[in-house]
């Protein structure tokens, strides 16, 4: 590796970093015939890291840096390297000793340049690249994941205008990469302030795709092996939990952002606050149609979750996500109650009932009404929302489901656990003495679970 | 957005249609520079045309797209360059306003890439504007630098003009313009650091940019520009707020460039810099604040004295004591070595200071007083604050005395050559510095008096000499005096000649009319004083060095003697007094001098009982000392004075000729009397003796003249007065003469003034011919004369002080010769009168008594009779008229065979005086015959005295 080395310090930064990728072909591609599961040892990394991300290696030494014309060349080299390696795993092992982030100094520049990268590989539609980095999505900290969504969606949604369509274009070449996308982007902008409320654009982008085939959504599910403990700071399977806090937050938000904005006193012209309103207008709309998907989505996988043999097993939308999801709206209605936001909480809260119901008769979300109720204890008053925490009173008779499909879920209500339900739960005991949420036990309701 | 699908001219196929192929085609005809599908190589403008098309499609391509349109604008300038240098300056006017080329390929290109730019902004301004701003700010430097030196465009405004020009410079100000307007509600810092950072970098040739949008944007230009380089400035650290006082200026980098943009706005926009720059101040100020603030505005100012102008002098206004507590919070926690560089900071600051520099001064010295016991209102200052304030102007005086001594020494003759702007503006308030140091307040008035030192040298040549002249002007008793002293002395050592250069001052301000009546005498009483503490062991001092100089303007100083104000006139004796002899003096200076030493004698002696007497006497004295005709002038002077108009009421007379005025002329006197004014200027003008001059008892039918009043003064006032005025006249004869007689007499030059002088006054018709008329001629011709005679008996009788003053003549020996004509007159009148009585008693008359007994007893003293006719008035009040009559006749008959005539005195060199010797001319008995006849008559009565007369 060392004479390589030198051999690449007497070119020029452009030559250099193509050369590092030609020996990278090469040394992989031995490799990997000798062994299947090749170990990327130390040399390369660092050959990489001088010559690709140009970070000296020798302290003082001046930096060879590529110019935006000499980097953009060398994208288009990657783009056709991609494009043009035949084999899946050499590309797979190449593009993840590229990208797979090493915890040291070079990353940023790594992260840029992948940025880069998988935006041109949108624009020229270059699908062995987007396949990569749909995988490499899968298997890099949510952090990093982040990062990649927030450079496409800066240069598809923030930058150019109307060139989300190319964007939206990449949804047939490879769905894959649309799906974990989705979920970087919805793990990315969480509403919980107003710079974090998606883009119209990319909500529409999204909604678009979706709506399209909410199959979408499960794609990296059911494309891949699970473990039954999902790995800890990667993106979830699916973007499910991070669609329903969209939906169920949206209403909130948006009040918020709008509250915000009157009370700065920016003197928004009439044109500019009609349009904004037609724009949240929009927006609501496709919240709506959102939250119909998600419900969809959410019935569907009781099948799959069957057929994967993981029912009651895996919990997809995980219940220490939704702990945090019910604060925040408890946190959003306190901060938003004095200003006629009845409406919006309401809505807020019925999405949240709905989407609740719905995962744990899908068993997407695995837990007790006991929990439920103590979580869900402090939210304001919402009719549905009791119905969906105090739980059918009559036993179901559903024969064309499997005995014990609702196991979890049929503990009788016997009053208030003396003990939180949930650790993760901050304590604050539901005490009788002001409880905003009245349960009554024993009080029959005429309802049933939908279908 | 339909604009952006299909901007107009571009030629580019609609995008929609454009598959991720065609797009990678595209890429590769940009990177490679040539068709794909020919091969052939673009041309620029279709090059960047593709460019253009991948910077809508492909934003990965966004910088690479940006860094090739430099290149384009970079080939745009080049040639737009060429072209104004290949085209001749034929016309002689100025060539940077050619003709706009007409517009070629890259110039639509341009314009094309400008549409699509400023419609991204406008679309997206949040993500592009920061962007595009830092790429046209950015290139706009480098054009700059590179093309600087061939353009040869001169000034800022050449310079405004080439560019501007200049499409592709243009267009890159219009982007950078519209960034920044686009961003100019939410946060336009971005835009203003890539400014900033370019300034930095290009600063001469680019200082063109930041004009042009400093005037386009002057409000946010200057509160960004200030809050950028103020993060700037935290950012760098404390460790340059430490070093401010040094070599900040490399660390700061940004801090220059702030300098200059706000440099260049200042001529325009000073106010609102003035308001945002007091607004940082106070802002940083409040708790929470950067602590940066202050440190960076001083550096601000340090590096731009047109800012600190600016600022300067509301800043003080604005530093109240709740500020000046606050400023104290603020620093008292710093480090030692961190306050001592911001007190260095500051000092050099005042140092610079100009505008205001006074103000500034108050405000250092108000507060760096110590509290009084008496609480103001308001809010207590901190004693920390005292204590810098005390500190600083410690220090800022001795930076001050550095520079001001540090300078080459041929400065002070040459004027200033390194300017203290601080001492310059100080320069006119010498006078209230003045004033201010002599309420000798604790403390301040030391700092004051120091100041004062300095600023005398700053000044040079005129500034000491200014401040010692208000200083004395206005000095107020022996502390306030000893702070010129002090200050000379501090000076002597720096300044040659300053008390003569002072002298000379003083005496052009009076002269000028600056000082008031009161400051007048003041100045001239201090200026005394100082003259007379003069130390003799001191050489140096300034009394001793004072004099002497004075006394060279001795003949300006003496017209104040003629000051209407009486303070003023006496304060100007006092000082004349203590001055040493002047050396040589022109006679008509002199004369001058003695004219207005003579009035203002008599004026004091008006004003009775002044001090002012005796220093009036001893100018006299003083003056007449200094040449003979000096000393008869001065004589001269004083017996006409004395006689003359209402002088001689002091001596309880009435005035010559003054019957005709009587009535209302000399008794309520006008305010301005032309006469009066003339008098003092120019010898007296009598017309009163003239052989026209009627004399009357009446009016015909209004009865007989009224007698002229009692006199306006008492016996005693009189008597004092007239001694007053004989014991000056008989000092000024014993100075004026050069070697005196032993005491009881005065000497005969001077005896002989005093006599012309009476003569003169008493009898003008009969000067002319005094010499020749010495000789007494018989009796019976008397009659010729008599209304001359007459005239001289009036003059006796209106004016007891002639007795006295003959008196004077008569013991100057053969000096009452000359005064024969006046004897003779009054001899024979009072013949006549006594010729003509009826009264059995001579004191039935007893005026004519008294002036016939003082008359003989006159003559007798003069020598003009022997010793036993000299003594026969003791009989004259025992006798009848007729008899007295008999007695003056053998006078007259002794006088006219013996002619008083000086010849007959010899001067006898053993006593110093002149002699008659009476033995040499004959027997005197034949003149006393009359004499024994009328003590035989008398015999009962006079028998005792009959031993006495016997010859």
């Amino acid at each position: 590796m060392s004479d390589i080395r030198h051999s690449l310090l007497r070119r020029d930064a452009l030559s250099a970093a193509k050369e590092v990728l030609y020996h990278l072909d090469i040394y992989f591609s031995s490799q990997l015939q000798s062994a299947p599961l090749p170990l990327v040892d130390k040399g390369p990394a660092e050959l990489l890291e001088e010559f690709l991300f140009q970070v000296p290696k020798e302290r003082g030494a001046p930096p060879k840096r590529l110019n935006s014309l000499q980097e953009l060349q060398l994208l288009e080299i990657m783009c056709n390297y991609f494009q043009e390696q035949t084999k899946d795993s050499v590309r797979q092992i190449i593009f993840s000793s590229l990208f797979s982030p090493q915890g040291n100094k070079a990353d940023d520049n790594r992260m840029a340049l992948l940025g880069k990268l998988v935006s041109m590989a949108v624009a020229v539609c270059r699908v062995p690249v987007l396949e990569c980095a749909a995988f490499w999505l899968q298997r890099t900290p949510a952090v990093f994941c982040v990062r990649l969504a927030q450079a496409l969606v800066d240069d598809y949604c923030n930058l150019v205008p109307g060139s989300i369509q190319t964007l939206k274009q990449i949804f047939s070449a490879s769905p894959r990469f649309c799906c974990q996308f989705i979920t970087a982007v919805t793990a990315l902008y969480d509403l919980s302030s107003d710079d974090l409320i998606p883009p119209s654009d990319l909500l529409e982008l999204i909604v678009s795709w979706i709506f399209e085939d909410p199959r979408l959504i499960l794609i990296t599910f059911l494309n891949t092996p699970i473990a039954a403990n999902l790995p800890i700071g990667f993106l979830e399977l699916t973007p499910l939990t991070g669609l329903i806090r969209w939906c169920v937050k949206a209403p909130l938000a948006y009040k918020r952002r709008k509250k915000a904005s009157l009370s700065n006193g920016h003197p928004t012209s009439k044109i500019a606050k009609d349009s904004t309103e037609g724009d949240d207008g929009d927006c609501h709309q496709l919240y709506s149609k959102l939250h119909l998907s998600v419900l969809q989505v959410l019935m569907m996988l009781q099948g799959h979750l069957t057929e994967k043999n993981l029912y009651g097993r895996l919990g997809l939308i995980p219940f220490d996500h939704v702990v945090p999801l019910v604060e925040e709206i408890n946190r959003l209605s306190d901060e938003l109650n004095p200003l006629n936001a009845s409406k919006e909480i309401e809505l807020a809260l019925d999405r949240l009932a709905q989407a609740l119901q719905v995962a744990m008769a899908s068993g997407a979300l695995l837990c007790t009404r006991d929990d439920l109720r103590t979580v869900c204890s402090r939210l304001p008053h919402n009719n549905l929302l009791q119905l969906v925490i105090s739980g059918p009173v009559q036993q179901p008779a559903h024969s064309a489901l499997p005995p014990g499909f609702y196991p979890h879920i049929h503990t009788p209500p016997l009053g208030y656990p003396a003990h939180a339900a949930h650790p993760a739960l901050p304590a604050h005991p539901a005490l009788p003495a002001h409880p905003v949420q009245t349960f009554i036990p024993g009080m029959t309701f005429p309802y049933r679970p939908i279908r | 957005m339909a604009a952006l699908c299909d901007p107009p001219g571009s030629g580019s196929p609609p995008r929609a249609p454009l598959s991720p192929q065609d797009l990678s085609q595209e890429l590769k005809a940009f990177l490679t520079g040539s068709d794909p599908t020919l091969g052939t190589p673009l041309s620029p403008p279709d090059h960047a045309r593709c460019a253009l098309r991948l910077l809508r499609r492909l934003p990965a391509a966004r910088h690479a797209v940006l860094q090739h349109l430099a290149g384009l604008f970079d080939d745009h300038v080049c040639a737009h360059l060429r072209l104004r240098s290949e085209i001749p300056p034929n016309p002689p006017s100025n060539p940077l306003l050619l003709p706009p080329p007409a517009p070629s390929a890259l110039t639509e290109v341009i314009h094309e890439a400008q549409r699509l730019l400023l419609a991204f902004i406008k679309a997206k301004p949040n993500a592009w504007a920061p962007l595009l701003a830092s790429w046209a700010v950015e290139l706009l430097g480098q054009l700059s630098s590179k093309y600087s030196g061939r353009h040869g465009a001169r000034g800022l405004n050449e310079l405004l003009q080439l560019w501007m020009s200049c499409e592709a410079t243009r267009t890159l100000m219009d982007i950078y313009a519209q960034c920044l307007a686009a961003l100019i509600a939410s946060c336009p810092d971005a835009c203003v650091d890539a400014l900033l950072d370019t300034s930095v970098q290009h600063s001469p040739h680019f200082d063109w940019v930041v004009a042009h949008i400093g005037g386009s944007f002057p409000g946010t230009i200057i509160s960004r520009v200030l809050s950028c380089g103020l993060k700037d400035f935290c950012a760098h650290g404390d460790a340059a707020a430490a070093a401010a006082g040094g070599g900040a200026d490399k660390r700061v980098p940004k801090l220059a460039s702030v300098v200059g943009i706000l440099g260049h706005l200042a001529s325009r926009h000073g106010a609102s810099i003035k308001q945002e720059l007091l607004r940082m101040f106070h802002e940083g100020l409040a708790p929470g604040q950067h602590k940066g603030t202050v440190p960076f505005l001083l550096q601000l100012a340090l590096m731009s004295p047109p800012l600190l102008g600016t600022v300067a002098a509301e800043l003080v206004e604005s530093l109240k004591p709740s500020v000046l507590n606050q400023l104290h919070q603020r620093f008292s926690p710093l480090p030692r070595d961190e306050l001592d560089s911001t007190v260095a900071l500051l000092v050099r600051l005042i140092c610079q200071t100009s505008a205001g520099a006074f103000r500034t001064l108050q405000f250092l010295l108000d507060t760096a007083m110590p509290a009084s016991v008496i609480t103001q209102p308001g809010l207590a200052l901190h004693d920390g604050v005292r204590e810098a304030c005390d500190r600083l102007v410690a220090l800022l005086l001795l930076q001050l005395q550095k520079s001001v001594h540090n300078r080459p020494s041929a400065s002070l003759a040459d004027g200033p050559q390194r300017c203290v702007p601080f001492l310059e503006a100080l320069r006119g308030r010498v006078a209230e510095l003045c004033a201010e140091t002599l309420r000798l307040e604790r403390k301040r008035y030391l700092w004051q008096h120091q100041l004062l030192g300095l600023l005398a040298v700053y000044a040079a040549p005129h500034g000491a000499p200014e401040a010692l002249f208000h200083l004395l002007a206005s000095a107020k008793g022996q502390d306030e005096l000893a702070l010129a002293t002090q200050l000379h002395a501090v000076l002597a050592a720096s300044l040659a000649d300053l008390p003569g250069s002072t002298a000379a001052l003083c005496v052009r301000q009076i002269h000028a009319g600056a000082l008031a009546a009161p400051q007048l005498a003041q100045l001239l009483h201090n200026l005394a004083l100082v003259v007379a503490n003069e130390d003799v062991n001191e050489p140096a001092s300034l009394g001793a060095q004072l004099a002497p100089a004075l006394v060279l303007h001795l003949p300006e100083l003496a017209q104040l003697l003629l000051h209407p104000s009486a303070d003023a006139a006496e304060a100007a004796a006092l000082l004349l007094c203590s001055l040493p002899a002047p050396r040589c003096l022109r006679p008509a200076q002199l004369h001058a001098a003695l004219r207005a030493a003579v009035h203002h004698f008599f004026l004091a002696l008006r004003r009775a009982g002044g001090a002012g007497l005796c220093h009036a006497a001893r100018l006299l004295e003083k003056l007449s000392a200094v040449t003979p005709s000096a000393g008869r002038a001065a004589l001269q002077l004083l017996v006409e004075g004395a006689l003359r108009g209402g002088n001689a009421e002091l001596f309880g007379g009435a005035a010559p000729g003054a019957e005709a005025e009587a009535d209302g002329g000399t008794k309520s006197k006008p305010a301005a009397s032309l006469l009066d004014t003339n008098r003092r200027f120019t010898a007296a003008v009598d017309f009163s003796a003239g052989v026209w001059s009627v004399f009357h008892a009446g009016v015909i039918g209004h009865g007989l003249k009224a007698p002229p009043g009692s006199p306006a003064l008492g016996e005693e006032e009189v008597n004092r007065n007239t001694h007053a005025f004989l014991g000056v006249l008989l000092r000024c004869c014993r100075v004026a003469e050069p070697a005196p007689p032993p005491v009881p007499c005065i000497g005969p030059e001077a005896a002989k003034t005093v006599a012309s002088a009476l003569v003169d006054s008493v009898c003008p018709a009969a000067a002319a011919a005094a010499g020749g008329e010495l000789c007494w001629p018989p009796e019976e011709q008397a009659r010729s004369t008599v209304e001359r005679d007459l005239g001289i008996l009036r003059r006796f009788r209106q004016q007891p002080l002639l007795f006295p003053l003959l008196r004077v003549v008569a013991m100057g020996r053969p000096a009452l010769c000359y005064c024969s004509v006046l004897l003779r007159g009054l001899l024979a009148t009072l013949m006549a009168h006594w010729d003509a009585c009826r009264d059995g008693e001579t004191t039935a008359s007893p005026w004519h008594l008294q002036a016939s007994c003082a008359l003989v007893a006159c003559m007798a003293e003069g020598s003009l009779l022997p010793p036993v006719l000299g003594e026969v008035q003791e009989l004259f009040p025992r006798l009848a008229p007729f008899e007295v009559r008999l007695l003056l006749l053998s006078v007259w008959e002794y006088l006219r065979e013996h002619s008083p005539l000086p010849q007959r005195f010899s001067f006898q060199p053993h006593r110093g005086l002149f002699q008659r010797d009476f033995a040499r001319e004959g027997d005197p008995g034949k003149y006393l015959v009359a004499l024994h006849g009328v003590l035989h008559r008398n015999v009962d009565r006079l028998g005792l005295l009959a031993g006495r007369f016997r010859s």
